[in-house]
């Protein structure tokens, strides 16, 4: 069987194209991912966002059918937006219909900042103001403070697959503090994931990408090392014999 | 940079990981999911009424094509049933469509094979649903046999052999190529040795899905180790150039 070594059933936005691509371009022997789509606009208005709660339930459903080993929810803004509660309601949910353990893309976010004990972060996003405010409480709320939010500030959730990873690239450096701790790029939609690496050596400090952190939440849930070794720091730390252990643990509770 | 949409039966574990392995470089796929449980007629019927509403997810994604990636459910009411489906698809999007069973009539005709064999992963109630659709369709099948399986799950535990033993043991001389239904049933790995072994085509629901998608987008390079037909792809464009 496909997947025998664990299945990932992975919700996206209907209008997402990048993360599909990303998490299949990363995955190792043994895996496989299915995908269902969730139904929803691609402006990514406040009405939208808090319909992907309901539309999210039903693409949980139909991706429960492959019997998946791991639920990503792969949206940042759609488990961001209405703070930490909210999103911890969109993982029970979809727990509960799936019968697997969820990961949502917001919850990867300050789970891969807590483990690195980052309490300063610089921010790049493709989001309008309202969200990105919202992005920046979603922080705060959990101890996190942004020191600088840069923006590419698109409306349309469809044409941020196009923002090139060279711009991604060069949007970091330019927005980046010598205050902050780490820097995170968020939305699944942004084709950071090849950059991550070329940041983290010209910056001297970890960069994280929302496809990113779900891969790696993913990957602790299901206890597989999938020995991906040119996408950031955080994927490699799962490769890390000694440190793996304690931080799956540590995982498993939140899960 | 092409997009491909994939419709897929809910319980489907294989025709995504299938499909990511013939993929030539710069192609993407992008899917969405059709409730199924069960290989049943009535079933089925119930995966087609999600149809429109799934291939509207897929064209918020611009595809530049949607592939209803299921074998049963485009012949179960036979002839032009699938022709039926693609109508709904492109209607509801504005997007090229096709089916597996579409596909699987069109490589027949690829290969000028008028005679089959069939092998698949049904049981005999929808076996003889599909024979009925290839037959008229113009094929003749010498013979077709299924695994007996209903539940779709199970299907795709099963093992790539249990492909290359039940097309060695339904091949005969007369067949001019080797069928293979199902796309929930793991065939990729073994097209290429199936087809030394046996010294003809062999044509599987999953390779000829990807194969009518490519062929839809238009100008791919061919594609190696998913047997004759994706091989041919990049040969056909040469060969139409030259001419």
């Amino acid at each position: 069987m496909y997947g025998w070594r664990g299945r990932i059933g992975l919700l996206v936005p209907s209008i997402n194209t990048t993360m599909e691509t990303e998490f299949w371009r990363i995955a190792p022997e043994g895996v496989s991912i299915h995908v269902a789509r969730i139904a929803g606009g691609r402006h990514g208005t406040p009405e939208e966002l808090r319909s992907m709660e309901e539309a999210s339930k039903h693409a949980a459903s139909e991706v429960a059918m492959v019997e998946p080993d791991v639920v990503v929810y792969g949206c940042t803004s759609g488990s961001f937006f209405e703070g930490p509660a909210w999103n911890q309601r969109i993982c029970d949910q979809l727990t509960a219909i799936s019968k697997a353990p969820t990961v949502t893309t917001a919850g990867a976010m300050v789970a891969c900042l807590a483990a690195g004990g980052h309490k300063k972060v610089d921010v790049v996003t493709p989001y309008v103001e309202l969200t990105n405010e919202r992005l920046k409480q979603f922080l705060k709320l959990q101890g996190i403070d942004t020191v600088k939010l840069g923006t590419f500030d698109m409306l349309d959730m469809f044409d941020h697959a196009k923002i090139q990873p060279e711009e991604i690239y060069r949007k970091v450096l330019d927005i980046t503090t010598p205050a902050s701790e780490a820097v995170f790029v968020a939305c699944t939609q942004l084709r950071a994931l090849e950059v991550l690496d070329m940041l983290e050596r010209d910056l001297g400090k970890p960069v994280y990408s929302a496809v990113q952190a779900s891969a790696w939440q993913a990957y602790e849930a299901l206890g597989i090392d999938p020995k991906i070794q040119n996408c950031g720091s955080l994927l490699r730390k799962l490769s890390a014999p000694e440190q793996r252990k304690s931080e799956r643990m540590t995982l498993r509770r939140s899960v | 940079m092409a997009r491909i949409g994939l419709l897929v039966p809910s319980s489907n574990t294989t025709i995504e990981p299938e499909f990511y392995r013939a993929l030539p470089p710069g192609v993407t796929l992008h899917t969405a999911r059709l409730f199924l449980t069960q290989i049943t007629p009535e079933s089925i019927l119930g995966m087609v009424e999600n149809l429109e509403q799934q291939s509207r997810l897929l064209a918020s994604a611009d595809v530049d094509v949607i592939v209803l990636g299921a074998t049963a459910p485009s012949f179960l009411k036979g002839m032009g049933y699938d022709k039926e489906l693609i109508a709904k698809i492109e209607a509801a999007t504005g997007k090229p469509a096709t089916t597996t069973s579409t596909a699987l009539i069109e490589a027949i005709r690829h290969f000028g094979a008028s005679r089959v064999v069939m092998g698949a992963a049904y049981d005999d109630k929808v076996n003889a649903i599909a024979r009925a659709f290839l037959e008229a369709n113009g094929v003749t099948v010498l013979d077709a046999q299924g695994l007996g399986y209903v539940d779709n799950l199970a299907v795709g535990r099963l093992a790539a052999d249990t492909a290359y033993d039940l097309a060695k043991r339904i091949d005969r001389p007369e067949a001019e190529a080797i069928v293979l239904a199902c796309t929930n049933w793991k065939t990729m790995e073994v097209i290429e040795r199936l087809e030394r072994d046996l010294g003809k085509p062999v044509i599987t629901t999953s390779q000829a899905s990807v194969w009518a998608a490519l062929r839809i987008i238009g100008g791919m390079p061919d594609v190696r180790g998913c047997g004759r037909l994706l091989r041919d792809i990049g040969a056909v464009r040469v060969a139409t150039l030259s001419t």
